[in-house]
């Protein structure tokens, strides 16, 4: 048998000691929280490697950036808006690398084009192309909609996530459901 | 294909009313209902006949699961050495609309000693409504979970025991307070599908068992579900068909195998497959609403090769994963048994389960206390690789084990003599994880993975006792046996090096 997951509750024993600078509770709490943090990226990346590329990057962001999580909801509710941000901002650069290479030299040939071969095969890339465009005009309906809709957190969480009244998340996501339902593929 | 005996009980208990296996004083067999919208089986019950050979317990094919079964030192009161199985044949028929199993298990079986009965475990909220020995009705006791069949019988005769029963199986209470499992068995979603986790013991909440670790036996299903749903098990499928929309599949386990690693689990599911490199086809059964949790597990086939490079060829001759309603992960004889969490369907517990078809289901612990035995090896091999994965060194991935170590310790007791209650808990993983390393840092890396290696091999699909391993080991490594003594049954944890 399998040893024992970490419960959301030692998880969140352990994010507090590793906010404290207590470098072995950072340590255990990165081992213990990689799974969740793989598959969160899966849900954007699923193109194995590179969620495995978000993941590493993610779980940098997470060692940075853990003195920022305010404690009041649970540690791994934080954790997936990293994780969601990160494989964002993955999935921008490999577009960008795609985009940069000229496919007409040769060289090409020899590193694969994501847009073929990895972020392109996977079932959530007129979604991210969504995020990208309401990203623009309605930065602040992003958040909410993916935590929402890919992750199917609950309103109030989200609200304390991003630390907003209830009513502005209910009508963000509603405003932004409305923007993004056209350019998403059928099949969503 | 054989003739799903219970299938034959089904469309005759739909067909005729009360059915004609059935003793006919339960309530519930008179309307065995099937889920709604499911064509009703009943216009035909003329079957393709019998075509396997009646079981024959003297054939010479079923000596390798010859046991030496034991009463449990922990848990005496689940198992009775009385009885040795040589192979199970069980043939379910699930009903979900009435949450009915209607069970046929076929024992073949050695007699331990010579006396009037035989005992087995069977859950009690299953009915029994006929037990033969040798094809002769025989008189039988079904008290609480203790089945006693009453017939005289001559030690080491191999009989032949037909036990019919239906009903709806309950989970039994774990001996442990893990977070991540309560009960073990039968366990039934709210939408009617089955699986299974039943260690240290719980078998017996759906077939007649001799559950406990020490009595190895061969096992052959027959499933039967309302289709599309399909019945999963050990070993390989060797037939799928269906009748008036019942799905029926036969699964045969090819070498011996402890109650605890058996599993079934029925539902909707859909199989992926992929290859490792060796050529071992690996099969992922996968809930048919979340077909992305698939591509996770395809990392089995690395772990595999991963394994196989440091344990030797794989043990058995086929490998499947099962995702269930669990939270926890089962090193299920060749087919693992996973819930569907992050953390179970990780690669490194992956590995794990995959390191148990070695440390665990190939050699298996006699008794309960030597479970160290499976779970010290397969996390001492997720840690290695979870330290190659990384890029991290093994001892730092033991610096993180050391410190779990020493709380869990305290808690729960040396990992060769903890609290029976406490079953499972981190003493029995992290403990003889580090004490694998310590070894490995006297003996070297190559006479340690030799070590590692030779053990499965030493005396495969059977048991072993705390003293024969020890024995083997101080004999081999020249180690004081002190220093395996002191790591598995010392209150606190050794020094380490």
């Amino acid at each position: 048998m399998t040893e024992a997951a970490a419960t959301p509750d030692e998880i969140d024993d352990l994010a507090r000691r590793a906010q404290d600078g207590d470098r072995d509770a950072l340590e255990l709490l990165l081992a213990a929280i990689r799974p969740r943090t793989l598959n969160v990226c899966r849900g954007v990346l699923p193109f194995t490697p590179d969620a495995e590329d978000a993941c590493q990057d993610a779980l940098i962001k997470v060692a940075e950036k853990i003195g920022t999580w305010n404690r009041r909801g649970r540690f791994t509710t934080w954790l997936h808006v990293v994780a969601v941000n990160t494989a964002r901002s993955t999935y921008r650069r490999m577009k960008n690398q795609a985009v940069a290479a000229d496919p007409t030299e040769s060289q090409a040939m020899q590193r694969p084009d994501p847009r073929t071969t990895s972020v392109i095969a996977g079932t959530r890339l007129d979604l991210l192309e969504a995020m990208e465009a309401l990203e623009r005009d309605h930065p602040q309906f992003v958040e909410p909609l993916l935590l929402r809709d890919v992750y199917g957190l609950p309103y109030e969480e989200i609200a304390q996530i991003v630390d907003a009244p209830l009513g502005t998340i209910k009508a963000q996501i509603h405003h932004g459901r409305r923007l993004v339902r056209p350019m998403l593929a059928e099949s969503q | 294909m054989r003739l799903p005996r219970r299938l034959g009980a089904l469309l005759l208990t739909t067909a005729l009313g009360c059915g004609l296996l059935t003793a006919c004083n339960d309530d519930s067999s008179g309307d065995a209902a099937q889920p709604a919208g499911s064509p009703t089986p009943a216009r035909d019950v003329s079957l393709p006949d019998e075509t396997k050979a009646p079981p024959d317990p003297d054939d010479p094919a079923l000596d390798p699961a010859l046991s030496r079964p034991v009463e449990d030192s922990l848990y005496p009161d689940v198992g009775d050495p009385s009885v040795d199985a040589l192979r199970y044949d069980l043939d379910l028929a699930w009903s979900p609309d009435s949450r009915t199993l209607d069970g046929d298990a076929i024992i073949e079986l050695r007699s331990t000693e010579s006396g009037d009965h035989l005992q087995l475990d069977l859950g009690e909220p299953l009915e029994v409504s006929s037990v033969t020995l040798d094809g002769a009705e025989v008189e039988f006791q079904h008290v609480g979970k203790d089945l006693v069949v009453e017939a005289p019988v001559t030690k080491d005769e191999r009989y032949v025991l037909d036990v019919a029963y239906s009903g709806t199986p309950q989970p039994t209470p774990a001996p442990t307070n893990r977070t991540d499992f309560s009960t073990t068995g039968w366990t039934i979603t709210p939408d009617g599908e089955t699986w299974t986790m039943q260690e240290p013991y719980g078998a017996f909440t759906w077939y007649p068992v001799n559950d406990q670790p020490s009595d190895k036996a061969y096992y052959d299903f027959t499933l039967t579900v309302p289709s599309p749903w399909i019945g999963i098990a050990n070993g390989v499928m060797t037939a799928q068909k269906e009748y008036g929309g019942l799905t029926t599949t036969a699964w045969h386990l090819s070498k011996p195998a402890s109650s605890y690693v058996v599993t079934v689990a029925m539902g909707d599911y859909t199989r992926t497959t992929n290859t490792t490199q060796s050529g071992l086809e690996i099969s992922y059964w996968v809930p048919s609403d979340r077909p992305e949790l698939a591509s996770g597990l395809q990392a089995a086939a690395a772990g595999l090769d991963w394994l196989k490079n440091l344990l030797g060829p794989y043990p058995f001759d086929s490998l499947g994963f099962l995702l269930n309603d669990s939270r926890s992960g089962m090193e299920t004889q060749t087919m693992i048994s996973l819930g569907a969490t992050d953390y179970t369907t990780s690669t490194a517990v992956l590995v794990h389960e995959m390191a148990h078809q070695w440390y665990g289901d190939e050699v298996t612990p006699q008794d309960w206390r030597d479970v160290w035995m499976n779970e010290g090896m397969a996390m001492y091999l997720q840690g290695c690789w979870e330290a190659a994965a990384d890029g991290r060194t093994v001892d730092a991935v033991m610096d993180h084990y050391a410190e779990l170590e020493r709380k869990a310790r305290a808690a729960a007791g040396p990992p060769a003599a903890y609290d029976p209650q406490q079953f499972g808990q981190g003493n029995i993983y992290y403990g003889p994880a580090l004490m694998w390393h310590e070894l490995r840092k006297k003996i070297g890396d190559d006479a340690f993975w030799k070590l590692v290696r030779a053990w499965p091999a030493r005396a495969p699909e059977t048991n072993a006792t705390y003293d024969e391993y020890l024995d083997w080991l101080v004999n081999r490594t020249h180690v004081h046996r002190s220093f395996f003594d002191s790591w598995l049954l010392d209150p606190t944890t050794p020094p380490r090096s």
